[in-house]
């Protein structure tokens, strides 16, 4: 195990590039909703700068303020000095719930859940049926999908939208002999299996009878944004042991992607798995990427409109913003919405915690895929997609929601 | 502390829902741009957010019966500590004050709450074909009312100066709730006082501004924006004076040193030669691109004669764009240069630009501190910005030596302290030798008249002796 590191330390590091200036306030989709200063980037870094200042005590209030944060980097994009107040919360969520003894009983259920790969593959069979015996109703808002693919549904299980530095396109490149290998994101195992199996497909299509197949663990992201950092740390080693043989792991959940391309960054102060993790953050590529790198392009190109949510893991988060898109004008008429990188307000668990905010951004969301007079709103990642279908059955038919292997 | 009736009153006048009073929003009100270090002293009992010009007026009663302090603050981006409330009480959000009143196209004026921010109002302004010149460095996030408490300045002052040339008029809540109305659309208006240029960079201090008259003009229908690079900052300055002397009135004419753009080069990944020690933004406007591109011209050739290593006229928006960039992302990308920055805004006649540039550096030599430097060469406006670590107690020890240096010699050449963040609290100390004793007695004595009970914004712009040290 790797010591320790003083998480308090390293939030200070990041908040204390604040300049405290307000740029953040202006783009920040939670201040948008709920304009106090706690809600902005620099009200949070500065509570994190406060708490090591000795001016603001570590209580739970203060926690709840460092997870009113959709994690979507937006401020990070827009900052002068591009402090990652993402990177600063995800340390101060750790530091406090160590401090205040422990991971609170909802994010614990859902870490567990989705530590165990044989628990993740027991939910997705046990969320079907629970649909289809109408049992879900009874389950609390938002933990069990209402329905498989086109309908309403929320989806808790997807792990946070979350993630670090703005990681690069991957430097990997294909070659005739790479082994490549498919990544299954919790999310989409459980959630949207059918999408998981055209990624999978469009997989092989590139590369013929080359697909390893390895069953893996969670990418760990949502452990490492709820104070369960240990369970990542553990969680990534797995991973790094069962693709070890593996030149190019592609997963089709952006916040996978996004978390795994990070993963170097939390073992740089570790002797033992500082360049395994190097060398396993490298072979990562986001579907998009590899499908553009790959040459590939749809079969058929039809006539309906498609527009694209940028998921801000994707967008933000990796800097794959052409790539989706070039793709998708392969496919139908792409029209690209207004505020396409608005983050949708899913972000993980946030749509569990502050339902009423995360639907005033879903709101506007739906507003301009409306706008846009697409036919299908096409994204990259499960709590996305949960949320793009929940805007769909809200807009009463307008549009269908899928994910980009499912049209592509 | 305020007691739970007068609370549950304040609740009454602007909802519970605006009234916050929990440990984390007041910490969240206790700040503000600069680098006043955080206190437990300098948290509000309550923040209260009105609505309207009636609920401030309502709030002030209720504030003045009782003695207690009230703050009022936009988007807290002030750089000398002025919305921070030291003496604890009420700090008094006026964002939600943030609509446009009145759009008067044929006089050319607009009325606005404090609360709408200054690049609103400039995007509102000018989709109707008329401009609201000034533009704070902070226009994107500052409120008009923060702009009017600062006497906020900002670029485009060299031609088209400060905030007070623009307002024709105010409504005021007064400390003890009364509401008066200052100056109006007359162009032309001498009953009374000024009481509008009063109010006007007063800090917070005299009354709440709760509606702002704005005067508008005609919005140039071509610009553009040019960088210079110059050798050394001797003859940048040079230019400009040049420029000005000969009828070429740029809209901005903005100067950095190699420090500050050196910042700025290390977020955008830009490489600049490192020959190159003084940088100069340019905007130009008129009334046609023939206009601009004489201008241009006459420019670069002033340039040239003072060995400009570049010339630059952007070919396209977006070009420009890049350019104020870097001069918009500059006191940020200083700032996080070092752990704390003392950034000042000391103001000179513009011939002694260069001379104040020089004692600046031999202060930087002699107190071993970085001091990056720029600001406004158009109009003798400089932001020096001293970088530090107050954690470190050699630092500390002697930083406040190395401003109070740097205040003096913008004293000797005939400046000023602060041209357009205000005093606050960080430029306290050096108010009487700036204003003399007699100068802060007319300050107190206006003071007295407006506010006997000392509750607006209390603590700032000079020393004081109030109750509790704050």
């Amino acid at each position: 195990m790797t010591e320790k590191p003083d998480l308090l330390k390293q939030a200070v590091k990041i908040a204390s590039e604040c300049d405290r200036c307000g740029n953040c306030t202006t783009v920040c989709p939670l201040f948008a909703e709920k304009d106090i200063e706690s809600s902005s980037a620099r009200g949070k870094n500065n509570l994190a700068l406060g708490l090591a200042a000795g001016v603001v005590k570590p209580t739970q209030q203060l926690l709840n303020a460092a997870n009113f944060c959709l994690l979507c980097r937006t401020c990070v994009e827009n900052c002068p000095t591009k402090v990652e107040t993402d990177e600063a919360m995800i340390a101060l969520r750790q530091h406090l719930t160590d401090q205040l003894g422990g991971v609170t009983l909802k994010y614990k259920g859902l870490g567990l859940l989705m530590k165990s790969s044989a628990l993740v593959k027991l939910s997705s069979i046990a969320m079907a049926v629970m649909r289809g015996t109408g049992i879900n109703r009874l389950v609390p808002r938002g933990l069990v999908p209402d329905e498989y693919t086109r309908r309403r549904f929320l989806a808790s299980f997807a792990g946070p939208a979350a993630l670090g530095a703005p990681a690069s396109p991957s430097p990997a490149s294909i070659a005739a002999d790479s082994r490549i290998a498919y990544f299954n994101g919790c999310g989409m195992q459980m959630m949207f299996p059918d999408a998981a199996a055209s990624s999978r497909k469009l997989i092989e299509k590139t590369a013929p009878g080359k697909l390893q197949r390895i069953s893996n663990k969670c990418c760990g992201l949502v452990h490492l944004a709820h104070g369960m950092r240990s369970d990542f740390i553990e969680l990534t080693k797995d991973n790094m042991r069962l693709y070890e043989n593996t030149d190019i792991i592609v997963t089709d959940c952006a916040s996978c992607s996004s978390m795994l391309k990070h993963t170097a960054r939390y073992f740089a102060d570790d002797p033992q798995w500082k360049d395994k993790a190097i060398a396993f953050s490298s072979k990562i590529m986001d579907i998009t990427e590899y499908l553009v790198k790959a040459g590939y392009k749809s079969e058929r190109k039809s006539d309906v409109r498609l527009t694209f949510h940028e998921p801000c893991h994707l967008g933000r988060g990796q800097g794959l913003r052409k790539e989706p898109r070039e793709l998708l004008k392969t496919a139908g008429e792409y029209v690209e919405m207004k505020g396409a990188d608005a983050c949708c307000g899913g972000s993980g668990s946030f749509h569990l915690d502050y339902p009423e905010i995360s639907d005033r951004l879903l709101d506007k969301k739906r507003d301009n895929i409306e706008k846009s007079g697409a036919a299908i709103v096409v994204t990259e990642c499960p709590a996305c997609l949960a949320q793009m279908q929940k805007a769909a059955s809200e807009s009463k038919g307008r549009f269908v929601a899928m994910h980009i292997s499912q049209v592509l | 502390m305020i007691s739970e009736i007068i609370k549950q009153q304040l609740s009454a006048i602007v909802g519970p829902d605006n009234l916050l009073d929990s440990e984390i929003d007041r910490f969240g009100y206790s700040y503000d741009s600069s680098f006043v270090p955080f206190s437990e002293q300098n948290k509000p009992d309550l923040i209260v957010r009105p609505a309207d010009t009636a609920q401030v007026s309502a709030v002030m009663k209720l504030a003045c019966e009782h003695g207690i302090p009230v703050t009022a603050r936009g988007t807290a981006s002030g750089r000398t500590g002025g919305s921070i409330p030291i003496c604890g009480g009420i700090a008094l959000s006026l964002v939600r004050m943030d609509k446009i009143i009145e759009f008067d196209e044929r006089n050319m004026m607009v009325t606005v709450g404090p609360g709408i921010r200054t690049m609103d109002l400039y995007n509102y302004c000018a989709e109707k074909g008329l401009f609201y010149p000034p533009d704070p460095a902070s226009w994107k996030y500052s409120t008009i009312g923060g702009n009017i408490a600062e006497n906020a300045g900002g670029m485009r002052a060299v031609k088209y100066g400060v905030t007070s040339n623009y307002v024709m008029g105010l409504e005021v809540v007064l400390a003890d709730g009364s509401v008066i109305r200052t100056g109006g659309k007359a162009i032309k208006n001498v009953t009374g006082y000024n009481l509008t240029q009063l109010f006007v960079g007063s800090e917070g201090t005299l009354g709440i501004v709760t509606e702002i008259l704005l005067k508008l003009i005609p919005m140039p229908k071509a610009r553009n924006t040019m960088q210079l690079m110059f050798p050394d900052m001797e003859k940048a300055c040079s230019t400009v004076h040049a420029m000005l002397q000969a009828g070429i009135v740029p809209a901005a004419a903005e100067i950095m040193d190699q420090t500050s753009f050196q910042a700025v080069a290390r977020h955008r990944k830009l490489d600049i030669d490192p020959a190159i020690e003084a940088c100069i933004i340019l905007e130009i406007d008129g009334d046609s691109e023939g206009e601009l591109q004489s201008q241009s011209a006459r420019i670069t050739e002033t340039a040239q004669r003072f060995n400009a290593l570049e010339v630059r006229t952007a070919a396209s928006q977006a070009e420009s764009e890049d350019i104020w960039a870097i001069r918009r992302g500059l006191s940020s990308a200083v700032g996080g240069m070092a752990p704390n920055r003392f950034g000042e805004d000391i103001s000179v006649p513009r011939d002694a630009f260069p001379e104040m540039v020089r004692r600046i550096r031999t202060i930087s030599e002699k107190y071993g501190f970085t001091i990056a430097v720029y600001g406004h060469a158009g109009d003798g406006n400089l932001h020096p910005s001293l970088l530090c670590d107050m954690a470190n107690p050699e630092h500390a020890a002697k930083v406040h030596h190395a401003i109070e240096e740097i205040f003096d010699a913008a004293l000797a050449v005939g400046g000023t302290l602060s041209g357009e963040h205000g005093i606050g609290i960080t430029k306290r100390p050096y108010t009487e030798k700036a204003l003399g004793i007699a100068g802060i007695n007319t300050h107190k004595a206006i003071k007295q008249a407006l506010d006997p009970k000392g509750i607006l914004n209390p603590g700032k712009i000079w020393e004081q002796d109030v109750k509790g040290g704050c």
